[in-house]
């Protein structure tokens, strides 16, 4: 810690050499973080100093430091530190609330959005961030087809066109959408990149450079004193596979409400740490200051705690992910075969024996060693939207949840009723027509999933289903999902708090409606009433009338039995206890990657 | 010697070519591809997945990507653009200073193996059968059969855990400290770089050892029992003359000759533990490129071990030269 103490204190002189003074007083216009205020969610936070240097690991190394064409978690850790958009979540209540705008305006017929920049605020490198800027990012970068980026899908509108985005005047943009989508303003938190230091690369903009120019832009091998931003941090130094070092930028807007300009601590360094046993051990060697741990390490970490200065935050907070497995509707419809099989899976009620031989219970036991709970909903559980609350962003009750509670004598009685029973005696269950049913779940090499799939056998094959368990290479299996092919897959996706953003993979025509693509063709009842529900869901501002359209979508989905959700993890997080505000650590936090601090506002007891 | 080096030169070029054509056939064969991952995000819509199968040129047959691929390297010099990082792919593996890394961390634990490695065989062959050879054998097969990996973590389990090392401010992995990164050479930083380095050596280094011991032993027992040893013992020459001056110099011979095998699988085989000791090599970028199917930088990484094959073995003949008189390649 001493050496990353005299690093900090190095990389603060040369950042200011690069970087310039910052503002000499908080602007008019910064956002405040209410820390400590009462009634607010930041209220049992405390005020801190600023200065030091916090060491996290990372997984990977970075892939370049262009936020536009960012396609992982591991680059986007790093620009969305350094580029914050229009508007953002809020860490710790999920809600959109206001970051580079500090107010927004939604016209009476909900089809224009206007956004009121905060005023005043500078690039990293001193430059004014102006309306420019925005209408830069959004139409000469997202919506440009040269580019290569995956933000462009996130801003479709229903009937395939985009928002318009127009200054207003140096402060103001507005964005005018051809039908109502709500969902817009959460895809509006896209990065805002700076004009002055980009369009040079844009074709479009600068028709010296070739097409596809600004694709190769800020790569790792760009010189990091060309990198400007507008969010807390700018990356300052990059040792491949080592290290990635984030320094205080002196023109962030974010302030204490002490006036203490944000983030609190002067260095971020994230040490590239591929292997997760090794991260645990430069946690526990003092080299690292936060820890995301796995389920396995909790009986190591907990002990050491006391002794050695951390704590273990252990949260019934689930993560954004979704872990499920498909039962492939449509199989053998390609190729001509498994009809009787194909008749089988097709009925909800063989679906539901399924689903009532899961043991949840011995899942989160076995598996994530007692830190997780149960999952029945396609949203994710910390979404506002999660039916498992009462009302929109309301606290978790499970009211109206769909439960297949675990009940092997239950499924038994369901496969027998449809004629799924033991024909010829071999032990087995079969198809109503005495033919075998013999079933294969898959699954790739991932050893949570792996244990799951054997948990999940077992419990199959004591209500008599013959189904065997097969691991696969990942590619394989994404492969056989999208091919429709194989029988039963496990895997998981991830998730976020727009029921919206799962469009693709529950719409009937969805490119991931992977346990029934025919129904984009041949939709039943159940799957034009969820098409009909995520169009609701989208189609109005008021969060109310959305919320309870997702709780109908949730609730039929879920009965449906397309994707069967099992387990989900719940956030666990260790920290040395010399460092502030760590115990507000989130999953929600983590909109850039894998670490679930609140950056900004975390600060290093020690300097008190 | 030159014209021996050269002419194995051009003898490579076809060798490579058919290794390209192999590896490239090997990465179409696999199921997947770059953009298989990209399929699994719900947010990315099909027509972007197109535009990016057009960009990256994966709709094309198998003969035109690698004769494409063939024609830009021979005519531009060009082995592509990651798919991953946007760069050139020489840019992507070698970034930083991963390539010194690289040879100096394959170069110095090529040379401790062998200057152990030969002496304790000698030792161990000279006293066969005596408690010490079987401390030696028990303890070479052991380094046979640890996965360097498995050693690599129970080595810094043991440093973290039972000695604490953290208590004193030393931390574990890596090649130094990270505030050294970038700072010139001073005899912190030299001994800071020494107390990270010493159980890549020792990891990659025993393992390594213990195949070469064996060999080593071995090949002088078998020398010792020649006739013209017989000779020499019976011209009366001392047991250090005969054992160092006669048996040695023709035992070491297969010692040498692999050499030109060990150098390349130090950098290629050395992947696993790289990850494990956060090393910053070569290997690891192309495993980052085979975990993601970033095809261009798997096919530079396969022409970069192939190359260093190539020096393997030019290094092998020259040594084999030296240590043996009768061999000349002209």
């Amino acid at each position: 810690m001493k050496n990353a103490l005299i690093l900090a204190g190095l990389l603060v002189i040369t950042s200011l050499a690069v970087f310039g003074q910052g503002y000499p007083t908080q602007p008019a216009d910064a956002l405040v973080f209410p820390v400590g205020v009462a009634g607010t969610v930041y209220e049992d936070m405390e005020l801190g100093v600023r200065g030091g240097t916090i060491t996290i690991a990372n997984i990977e190394d970075p892939k370049g430091w262009n936020d536009m064409t960012a396609h992982e978690t591991s680059t986007t850790y790093f620009t969305q530190r350094q580029h914050r958009g229009l508007v953002n979540l809020d860490h710790i209540s999920g809600a959109i609330v206001p970051d580079l705008a500090k107010s927004w305006e939604i016209s009476d017929d909900s089809l224009v959005i206007t956004f009121h920049l905060r005023e005043g605020l500078k690039w990293s490198d001193g430059e004014p961030i102006t309306a420019d800027d925005v209408v830069f990012t959004y139409n000469d970068l997202l919506l440009n087809l040269d580019v290569d980026t995956n933000g462009r899908d996130g801003q479709l509108l229903p009937d395939d066109t985009y928002p318009v985005c127009e200054k207003v005047d140096t402060y103001t943009v507005k964005f005018t959408m051809s039908v109502i989508f709500r969902p817009a303003l959460n895809s509006l938190s896209f990065s805002i990149l700076p004009k002055h230091k980009l369009a040079q690369y844009v074709h479009k903009l600068n028709p010296e450079v070739p097409v596809g120019t600004f694709n190769e832009a800020w790569t790792l091998d760009t010189p990091l004193t060309e990198l400007v931003g507008n969010g807390p941090y700018i990356v300052t130094d990059y040792q491949p596979n080592v290290s990635v070092t984030m320094t205080r930028n002196p023109y962030y807007y974010g302030y204490d409400p002490a006036g203490t300009q944000l983030p609190y601590y002067d260095t971020h360094i994230s040490a590239i740490v591929t292997n997760q046993d090794v991260s645990m051990l430069k946690f526990r060697n003092g080299e690292t200051d936060v820890y995301a741990l796995r389920p396995e390490d909790i009986a190591i970490l907990l002990p050491e705690g006391a002794s050695k200065g951390f704590h273990v935050l252990i949260t019934d907070q689930p993560g954004y992910g979704t872990t499920w497995f498909l039962i492939n509707q449509d199989v053998g419809l390609a190729e001509g075969v498994d009809n009787e099989k194909r008749e089988v899976y097709r009925n909800v009620k063989f679906r539901e024996a399924m689903a009532h031989c899961i043991d949840k219970e011995t899942m989160i036991q076995n598996v994530l060693n007692g830190l997780g709970g149960p999952q029945w909903s396609p949203v994710s559980v910390p979404s506002p939207f999660y039916a498992g609350r009462d009302y929109y962003g309301g606290p978790i009750t499970e009211n109206n949840a769909v439960i297949f509670e675990y009940d092997p004598a239950k499924a038994a009685g369901l496969l027998d009723e449809i004629g799924v029973i033991d024909a010829d005696g071999d032990g087995y269950r079969d198809l109503p027509s005495g033919a075998p049913l013999a079933m294969e779940i898959n699954t790739n090499d991932n050893t949570t999933r792996v244990a799951s799939c054997l948990i999940l056998v077992d419990d199959w094959q004591a209500v008599g289903l013959n189904v065997t368990f097969q691991v696969v290479d990942f590619n394989t299996l994404v492969d056989r999902l999208f091919g429709s092919s194989g029988d039963l897959i496990y895997l998981g996706l991830t998730g976020g708090d727009e029921p919206n953003s799962g469009a693709n993979v529950y719409n009937s025509c969805g490119s991931l409606h992977a346990y029934r693509y025919s129904a984009c063709d041949e939709p039943d009842e159940i799957d034009t009433r969820v098409d009909e529900l995520l169009g609701i869901g989208a189609n109005t501002f008021d969060l109310d009338e959305a919320f309870a359209a997702y709780v109908e979508y949730q609730q039929l989905l879920s009965a449906q039995l397309g994707y069967i959700y099992t387990v989900v993890q719940s956030f666990q997080y260790a920290y040395y206890d010399y460092v502030g505000n760590a115990f507000k650590a989130s999953p929600i936090s983590t909109p850039g990657g894998n670490n679930g601090l609140l950056m900004e506002l975390c600060f290093d007891k020690r300097l008190l | 010697m030159l014209t021996y080096i050269l002419r194995r030169t051009l003898y490579m070029l076809p060798l490579l070519l058919v290794v390209s054509l192999i590896s490239f056939t090997l990465i179409k064969i696999m199921p997947g591809d770059y953009l298989t991952s990209a399929r699994l995000n719900p947010q990315v819509t099909e027509e972007t997945l197109q535009a990016q199968i057009e960009r990256f040129g994966l709709d094309r047959s198998f003969i035109v990507q690698y004769g494409l691929w063939l024609k830009n390297i021979i005519r531009y010099g060009d082995f592509g653009t990651s798919f991953d990082t946007k760069m050139p792919v020489y840019r992507a593996l070698f970034l930083g200073n991963k390539l010194q890394w690289t040879v100096f961390i394959a170069f110095s634990t090529l040379v401790l193996s062998y200057l152990f490695a030969i002496p304790i065989g000698i030792y161990s062959a000279t006293h066969q059968y005596k408690p010490s050879d079987h401390i030696v054998t028990f303890l070479g097969f052991l380094g046979l059969s640890i996965p360097n990996f498995f050693f690599a973590l129970v080595l810094l389990w043991i440093l973290v855990v039972i000695f604490k090392v953290g208590d004193h401010g030393l931390t574990v992995g890596g090649v130094m400290d990270l505030h050294f990164y970038g700072e010139a050479m001073s005899w912190s930083k030299f001994t800071n770089i020494l107390w990270h380095l010493w159980p890549v050596w020792v990891v990659i280094g025993t393992s390594n050892m213990a195949g070469l011991i064996r060999l080593m032993r071995g090949n002088l027992l078998d020398t010792l029992s020649l006739p013209y040893v017989k000779t020499a013992r019976a011209k009366g020459l001392t047991e250090r003359v005969v054992i160092y001056k006669h048996a040695v110099r023709n035992a070491v011979n297969p010692l040498v000759t692999i050499l030109g095998l060990t150098l390349p699988g130090l950098v290629s085989g050395s992947v696993v533990v790289a990850i494990v000791l956060n090393l910053p090599t070569v290997g690891r970028s192309y495993f980052a490129a085979l975990q993601r199917q970033d095809e261009p930088v798997i096919m530079a990484g396969l022409l970069f071990f192939s190359l260093f094959l190539l020096i393997g073995n030019v290094l092998a003949d020259f040594l084999l030269a030296w240590v043996d008189p009768r061999i000349r390649y002209d």
